[in-house]
């Protein structure tokens, strides 16, 4: 079920990058997250160091102010998903919840001309990858059952990042893909687990091992839970280098 | 029903809501109590996650069959049926000829399950999961069981919410996506234990929530720091372990 919604959500990605002669990257995400969820507008940051401080990718100049608002401020929904490993739905910029919640932010916000503000941590458990924020002009609900989609979206986005960060691409693009939809099988415990146990066994961050699971269940034309089923159950071992092993 | 339990679950779980707890481990002490308390073999609590799948949340044991089968629900089972009406599912007898759910009845049974009831945790009409339990004997819940049982899921809702502000639709769907990151952050904190000290993950679990509780911190925030290789006290040293 989710499997193939997945997929069609990527075929919207992969459609948009096809549109614009370009290989898929994190600003054709961004772009069919805004499109899908009939928003005005949105940006991506990476968090190279604590907090999303690198800006990938706008679609417009609000967008960029948004973005960079909240890094001048130290303040705003962008640095808190981070935080809370939670999005935020702020259907409505003027609900007083959030004047509280962000004293300096909502009125420069609402300035800029947004109304409403959805913004969506990239991350898998404590793996930090960055935000994805969209904006609306005016205030108002995400259409009902669009959540799923910008969360599935938020998911591709964070993949991207973690394979491009850790691969031997740019960082923008997704490693070796070539349009293939990345694996987004991510909610297995055992994809957890095995994330985990290479990063004890590599002895790297969690985004590296992540990364690495990854491009080998990849390099392997294997499911990323079957592989991951294979090291939790001690069946396979991958070491520092970048050749597969197998065995014991 | 042991009345005397009965209030102790009562008095734990609305202590455990007054402080700054852990959604996965006031989860994970909600589905202990359930077993104790309905005389079930197991019980787990799953979430809807908005992406269309059902995630467990908390489970009163770590142990991979069991997580199994609440992952199989997502294509047949008690918990899809339950999120879908809203209402109690129950099968009374997994060993039986017929089952409503073939692939998911034959799992069950052969982890030692012949019952299984699911019921739902609503909030304003909307189904947001499942409270499942397993019995290891055909028949289903009594009616006064089947009541203390709502009862639980109900306060499992209340506990997901958290100190959010319901006033706001969205919070509800906020808050479930901090339980499920949360679980993922736990899960990456067992294997990497269960990896570092050569034990299995039902242990490395126990680890975890057993350090946090004594250091009096939060069972996610013991697993994230963990994970993240920020904690230089845990797992603690012991003699018999070599430091690496």
């Amino acid at each position: 079920m989710t499997d193939s919604r997945a997929m069609v959500v990527w075929g919207q990605v992969a459609a948009h990058a096809a549109a614009h002669g370009r290989r898929v990257s994190v600003a054709d995400v961004c772009a069919v997250a805004v499109g899908s969820a009939q928003l005005s507008g949105g940006w991506l940051a990476a968090a190279r160091g604590g907090g999303p401080d690198f800006v990938i990718c706008v679609t417009d100049s609000v967008a960029e102010q948004l973005a960079e608002l909240q890094l001048m401020l130290g303040e705003g929904p962008c640095l808190d998903v981070l935080a809370s490993a939670a999005p935020v739905l702020a259907a409505d910029l003027g609900d007083e919840e959030f004047s509280g919640r962000w004293p300096a932010f909502i009125p420069a916000a609402r300035r800029l001309g947004a109304g409403a503000v959805f913004v969506f941590p990239l991350i898998v458990g404590a793996i930090r990858a960055g935000v994805m924020g969209l904006y609306h002009g005016s205030p108002g609900p995400l259409p009902a059952g669009q959540l799923g989609d910008l969360l599935i979206l938020a998911d591709t986005a964070t993949v991207m990042l973690l394979d491009g960060a850790h691969g031997d691409a740019d960082g923008e693009d997704a490693a070796g893909l070539d349009g293939q939809a990345p694996d987004l099988a991510l909610h297995r415990a055992e994809i957890d687990q095995a994330t985990g146990m290479l990063a004890m066994q590599l002895g790297v961050p969690a985004g590296a091992a992540f990364a690495r699971l990854r491009a080998y269940a990849y390099s392997q034309d294997r499911r990323l839970a079957d592989v991951a089923g294979d090291i939790v159950a001690r069946r396979l071992r991958l070491h520092r280098d970048s050749g597969p092993d197998d065995g014991p | 029903m042991d009345t005397e339990l009965l209030s102790d679950t009562f008095v734990d779980l609305a202590d455990t809501m007054v402080a700054d707890f852990d959604v996965i481990d006031f989860l994970h002490l909600l589905t202990d109590r359930s077993v104790a308390l309905l005389a079930a073999s197991a019980a787990g609590v799953v979430l809807a996650d908005p992406r269309g799948e059902l995630r467990v949340a908390a489970a009163s044991s770590e142990e991979a069959g069991l997580l199994e089968l609440f992952q199989l629900q997502n294509d047949q089972g008690p918990c899809l049926e339950c999120f879908r009406t809203g209402r109690p599912v129950t099968a009374t007898d997994l060993a039986g000829p017929a089952q409503r759910w073939p692939r998911f009845a034959e799992a069950a049974a052969r982890s030692g399950f012949r019952s299984v009831e699911a019921l739902p945790m609503r909030l304003r009409g909307q189904v947001i999961g499942a409270l499942n339990l397993f019995g290891a004997q055909p028949g289903p819940l009594e009616a006064a069981d089947l009541r203390i049982g709502q009862a639980l899921a109900d306060v499992a809702t209340i506990g997901l919410l958290h100190e959010r502000n319901v006033r706001r639709r969205e919070a509800v769907a906020e808050q479930l996506q901090t339980a499920l990151n949360s679980r993922v952050v736990i899960e990456q904190a067992k294997g990497k234990l269960a990896e570092r000290l050569g034990i299995d993950m039902d242990r490395a679990f126990n680890m975890l929530r057993d350090y946090a509780r004594n250091s009096n911190q939060r069972l996610t925030d013991v697993a994230r720091a963990f994970v993240a290789g920020a904690s230089a006290e845990f797992p603690p040293r012991s003699r018999h372990q070599p430091p690496r």
